[in-house]
């Protein structure tokens, strides 16, 4: 009899231990509940995303949808699984919010020169890009990451990726794999580190922060990891010689996603996430 | 009554004859001042793709040793002259390693009324100290009881001003010889970290 107790405990413990360990994995049960009642705030963008895929017109007359099909029905599922990729119709590697940028321009009839457009273009808070960008990629949910380098020019983007992610610079002699690669696990301050390359996080971008309340794009993301570098032009001065940011679409934004994707392919994305 | 009016009248026409140079001057002065801070701004709005590139080709030969995949030193350089030739670089304060104002010194820390936060020190990132500061890393060792285990102040000075000196490639930035943080406010760091009766030693 008290053998079968024992028996009996430590199965039961066994099988807490698994029902632990597996529900680590998944989302945490609080974020399950947000999405079961639709409370995920990352909604809102995609369906202000559906919206102006839709109807908004560029100044030709056409729409997001006269080229890609009504929410992208035509042609737009999965491609964000491979995305970053070289597009000829550019002549250039691009990610997601280049590509829509490209889009707009090219054949909606947007002047790229257009100082106002512009600006409502690339800001965080601005109405097409963030909002578009969380659409499109969520026509890809449910897929596996494909980033594929065939192409020579994909190649060397991956190539100058790899080397911006160990490149040591800056006042504060940081590199991404640093503290992404070699420390990952560890914390800064209350914030895990967690390693995009082996952990496939980018599943998970575009991602809702409620640490600042707003969607952040891949692009958002690797610009903003810039600012924590102290990067200087002449001579360290956080007033008069800080260089904060890339530029946005730069070579080397797109270099370090294309690099990070490529390491999270077979992962199944999952957008908008929502992070911290 | 007559001489003092002309004595006044031409003491009022010289301070005007001898103030316009300086006042032109001034004025002079204030529109170039205007000029190069619009010039300033152009500047860094023109390029930031031109910026960047520079700010990235600043790597210094010590950081490119560095930038592999393991991130320290590589086969083929000698740590020891690393070490060496990172130590050379270290500067001193003329009035010791170990500073005057403990208050800066703290605040430079991480400032305890802002939660540990310090843009400059910003020593909370990495390391855990003050226990009444929760949000801190684990990244660095813990400092609490730091003055206990002995270590000489001048150490935990060249440790801060060049932390290549003694671990070549570590993560933690070299605040002194980037200019991030100056001698002087590195020995008041030091100072509030060997203080008895600093909140990390109680």
């Amino acid at each position: 009899m008290k053998e079968k107790k024992y028996l009996v405990g430590i199965i039961a413990g066994g099988s807490f231990l698994v029902a632990a360990v597996t529900a680590q994995e998944q989302t945490p049960s609080h974020l399950q509940e947000l999405l079961e009642l639709g409370m995920h705030p990352g909604h809102a963008y995609v369906d202000e995303g559906r919206e102006l895929f839709n109807t908004m017109k560029g100044p030709n007359g056409k729409t997001c949808a006269s080229c890609h099909g009504e929410d992208g029905s035509k042609n737009l599922e999965g491609a964000y699984a491979r995305m970053p990729r070289y597009y000829t119709d550019i002549g250039k590697v691009a990610d997601l919010d280049l590509r829509i940028l490209s889009c707009m321009t090219q054949y909606m009839g947007f002047d790229p020169k257009d100082k106002k457009f512009r600006k409502e273009f690339d800001k965080w808070s601005g109405k097409y890009r963030v909002p578009l960008a969380t659409f499109v990629a969520s026509l890809s949910n449910g897929m596996e990451i494909n980033v594929q380098i065939d192409d020579p020019q994909e190649e060397e983007m991956y190539k100058k990726g790899e080397k911006l992610w160990f490149m040591r610079v800056g006042a504060r002699d940081f590199s991404c794999g640093i503290c992404h690669s070699v420390l990952a696990g560890k914390r800064i301050r209350l914030q895990g580190l967690p390693d995009p390359v082996k952990a496939k996080v980018y599943t998970h971008w575009p991602a809702y922060r409620f640490g600042n309340d707003r969607m952040w794009t891949m692009e958002d993301r690797v610009r903003s990891c810039f600012r924590a570098y102290f990067l200087f032009e002449k001579k360290w001065n956080e007033k008069s010689d800080w260089v904060k940011k890339p530029p946005p679409y730069s070579d080397w934004v797109i270099a370090l996603e294309l690099y990070m994707k490529h390491a999270a392919n077979g992962g199944v994305i999952e957008v908008p996430g929502l992070l911290r | 009554m007559k001489k003092t009016v002309i004595y006044g009248a031409s003491f009022t026409a010289f301070i005007l004859i001898a103030c316009q140079p300086t006042a032109q001057k001034a004025a002079v002065s204030e529109k170039k001042e205007e000029e190069k801070k619009i010039q300033v701004k152009k500047e860094k709005k023109k390029n930031l793709a031109e910026r960047f590139k520079i700010a990235l080709a600043n790597q210094d030969k010590w950081q490119k040793a560095c930038s592999n995949p393991d991130q320290i030193v590589p086969k083929g350089i000698d740590v020891e002259t690393f070490r060496k030739e990172m130590m050379a670089t270290v500067k001193f304060p003329e009035g010791g390693v170990i500073g005057k104002d403990i208050k800066r010194g703290e605040k430079l820390f991480g400032d305890p009324d802002k939660g540990g936060r310090s843009r400059r020190g910003n020593c909370y990132a990495c390391h855990c100290g003050d226990p009444r500061i929760l949000a801190c890393g684990n990244i660095g060792p813990s400092l609490r009881g730091y003055a206990k285990r002995g270590i000489d102040p001048k150490d935990t000075y060249i440790r801060i001003y060049n932390s290549w000196a003694i671990v070549p490639c570590s993560v933690m930035p070299r605040l002194g010889y980037h200019g991030v943080l100056t001698p002087e406010e590195i020995a008041d760091i030091v100072a509030y970290m060997h203080d008895p009766e600093s909140p990390l030693n109680k």
